[in-house]
C-alpha cells in the first residue's frame, strides 16, 4: 500500500488549477488597472524581450518592427523580470520539496533513444525554434492562448490551442511508438 | 519602474512554483499527455480555464474589465501547428521551459535559444507571415460570430471543459512510472 501524501507528493491537479485561474485573473485585473491593455498574461513576450537583446549585436534589428514592438511595449519590464521569477519558482519549489534533479536530458528519452545527447539537443534546437516560431505566428503560446485565451473564449486561441494537440500528438507518437514499459 | 518589476516577480515565481510543484513539468508528464496517457496537465489546465473564464466573464459584466479575445486568422492554425511540433520535440511548452531552467533540466537552455532564434526568424520575415497568414482576420468574439448571449455560452463551455476533466479523470495520473 501506497501513502498518498509523503513530503515530496506533487500538488493535486485542482490546487495547481485553482492557484493558475487566481494567478492568470489577478494578472489580467492588474494589468488592467495599469493600462497595460494589450498585454495579456503570456509567456511568448517574455521571449520576445530575450530576442531584442540582439538587435545590440546586429544594430540593423534595432528597425525591424517586431523587435520594436517588443522594446516598446509597456510592460516589457514586467515580462523580462518574468523570466527570471519564473525559473526561480522553479528552483524554489524543487529545493523546497527536495526533488531537485539536475539532468542533462531528460531519462526517458534515454530509456528509449538511448544515452547520446546530440541528438537529443538537436531535437530540442529545432523544437525551440519551431515554439518560438509557432508562438509568434499564432501570438501567443500555452499560457497566452489556452490559459487566458480559453478563458476568454476567443475564436482565435480555440484554433490555437487545439492545433497545439494535432501536431503534438504526431510527433510524441513518432518519438515514442511503443511505451507502456515494454521496453526496459 | 520598481512596481513592474515587482508585479513581473510575484506572478512569475508564483506561476513557476505552481508549474513545478503539481509536477507539470515533467517530461514524461507532457509527453504523457501528448500520448493520451497522463492526463494531469490537461485536467489541472481546464480547471484553471473553467475558473478563470466564469471570473474574467463576471469582472466583464461589472465592468471591472474589458474581455480581450484573439482575432481568428490563418496564423492560429498554422502557427498553433508549428507550435505543436516544438511542443512534441521539446516535451514542453514556454512557461514550463523557464521553470525547467530553474529546476536545473540542462536541456531547457538549448530550448529557449532554440526559441528566440525562432522568434528572430519571425522578425526577420515578418512581411511574409503577414501577407499570408494574419493579413485577413476576423473577430474572435464568440458570442458575436455565433449569435448568441454570453450568458448561455459560458456555462456551455463550462460544462464542455469539467466534462472532458471528468472523462479522462479515470486514467492514470502518473504514467511516468510505466514509461
Amino acid at each position: 500500500m501506497k501513502l498518498k501524501h509523503t513530503k515530496n507528493s506533487e500538488w493535486h491537479w485542482l490546487t495547481g488549477g485553482i492557484i493558475v485561474s487566481v494567478l492568470s485573473m489577478a494578472t489580467y485585473v492588474a494589468f488592467q488597472a495599469l493600462s497595460y491593455k494589450s498585454y495579456p498574461f503570456g509567456i511568448t513576450a517574455s521571449f520576445g524581450n530575450i530576442a531584442t537583446l540582439f538587435k545590440h549585436p546586429f544594430p540593423g534589428l534595432a528597425d525591424n518592427p517586431v523587435i520594436q514592438k517588443y522594446s516598446n511595449s509597456p510592460a516589457a519590464l514586467i515580462s523580462t523580470t518574468m523570466i527570471f521569477s519564473i525559473a526561480l519558482g522553479g528552483f524554489v519549489a524543487a529545493k523546497l520539496n527536495r526533488n531537485y534533479a539536475p539532468e542533462l536530458i531528460p531519462a526517458v528519452w534515454k530509456k528509449y533513444h538511448g544515452p547520446g545527447i546530440w541528438k537529443r539537443f538537436i531535437i530540442v534546437l529545432i523544437g525551440g525554434f519551431l515554439l518560438g516560431l509557432g508562438a509568434v505566428i499564432a501570438s501567443g503560446c500555452t499560457t497566452g492562448n489556452i490559459l487566458q485565451g480559453w478563458a476568454h473564449l476567443s475564436l482565435g486561441s480555440m484554433v490555437a490551442g487545439a492545433s497545439f494537440f494535432i501536431t503534438g500528438i504526431i510527433i510524441a507518437k513518432i518519438l515514442y511508438p511503443k511505451t507502456g514499459g515494454q521496453k526496459s | 519602474m520598481i512596481l513592474k518589476i515587482i508585479i513581473g516577480s510575484i506572478v512569475g515565481f508564483v506561476f513557476g512554483y505552481t508549474l513545478q510543484r503539481t509536477g507539470i513539468t515533467k517530461y514524461p508528464r507532457v509527453m504523457g499527455l501528448l500520448l493520451l496517457k497522463d492526463f494531469k496537465i490537461l485536467k489541472f489546465m481546464l480547471t484553471a480555464v473553467t475558473l478563470s473564464m466564469i471570473g474574467f466573464y463576471t469582472l466583464d459584466s461589472l465592468g471591472v474589465i474589458e474581455l480581450n479575445p484573439k482575432p481568428l486568422d490563418w496564423g492560429k492554425l498554422v502557427g498553433g501547428l508549428i507550435f505543436g511540433a516544438g511542443m512534441g520535440l521539446l516535451g514542453y511548452c514556454p512557461g514550463t521551459m523557464l521553470s525547467r531552467i530553474g529546476e536545473g533540466k540542462k536541456d531547457a537552455w538549448l530550448g529557449l535559444l532554440g526559441t528566440v532564434l525562432g522568434i528572430l526568424f519571425f522578425a526577420l520575415n515578418v512581411n511574409f507571415f503577414k501577407t499570408h497568414l494574419t493579413s485577413k482576420s476576423m473577430s474572435g468574439d464568440i458570442s458575436a460570430a455565433l449569435g448568441i448571449s454570453q450568458w448561455i455560452i459560458v456555462p456551455i463551455a463550462a460544462i464542455v471543459f469539467i466534462g472532458i476533466i471528468y472523462l479522462v479523470n479515470k486514467k492514470v495520473d502518473d504514467f511516468k512510472q510505466n514509461f
